[in-house]
């Protein structure tokens, strides 16, 4: 898939538009983790996050 | 009257293509020039048109060959013989897409798979609380924000070009 016009800062703020605070959006990576680990790695580089980053959002 | 490479420039074409379209007899040139270059009339260029806009259709040179002399009526039967081809290979790839997501979404591959589908992504929605009329609030604002990455987005899990549009549809209805 590729992807321009979504970064790390937009995905962000549209979970916060529709009401996900800075627990659920850790909960939610935490169950994207768990359920399918590749899937939220994938995920996560298509938001054009730095390896060292998703490392971190990854062992939450 | 205009020389090949006039013609080759307004088509984009190159000047071997036009020898060759000439060599089978698709597209020759009605004139020559006294140095026995080749000349094309603007009826010629015509006939180019409609070649360029057969090509386009993705119809093979044979065919188009065939369709030139054609009446109208039996040109729009193999436009749409051809259009239902395309469609039928259309078709073809949306099951292979299908079955492709499938296979990965099985139990035992999709913990593993860096493939997300589109019931993964209710499946995490809903486990971050999110239930029907979250989703799509979540659907307005991916519109509102990006469109086009909305677009991309649905098409990477695999949703079907009819439901993409409608979901973007009601999400842009949304926004008002």
């Amino acid at each position: 898939m590729s992807n321009e016009a979504m970064n790390k800062d937009k995905w962000v703020k549209l979970f916060r538009e529709i009401g996900l605070d800075e627990t659920t959006m850790k909960q939610w990576h935490m169950e994207f983790e768990a359920r399918y680990p590749e899937g939220h790695q994938s995920f996560l580089e298509w938001l054009h996050i730095s390896q060292d980053e998703i490392s971190q959002i990854r062992s939450l | 009257m205009h020389t090949i490479g006039q013609v080759a420039k307004i088509y984009s074409l190159s000047r071997s293509t036009l020898i060759y379209y000439d060599s089978i007899g698709l597209l020759c040139p009605s004139g020559r020039s006294d140095s026995n270059y080749r000349l094309y009339s603007d009826s010629d260029l015509k006939k180019m048109d409609k070649i360029a806009l057969f090509r386009s259709a993705g119809l093979s040179l044979e065919s188009i060959s065939l369709l030139l002399d054609k009446e109208e009526d039996e040109l729009k039967l193999a436009l749409e013989h051809r259009l239902f081809s395309i469609n039928s290979e259309i078709q073809k790839l949306r099951d292979q897409q299908k079955v492709i997501l499938t296979i990965l979404q099985n139990e035992s591959a999709s913990r593993h798979s860096r493939v997300i589908t589109k019931e993964v992504w209710v499946s995490l929605l809903q486990a971050a609380g999110l239930d029907q009329a979250g989703m799509q609030n979540w659907h307005i604002e991916f519109e509102r924000m990006s469109p086009e990455a909305h677009q991309d987005f649905l098409e990477s899990i695999g949703i079907e070009k009819d439901e993409i549009n409608a979901i973007r549809k009601w999400s842009k209805a949304g926004n008002n």
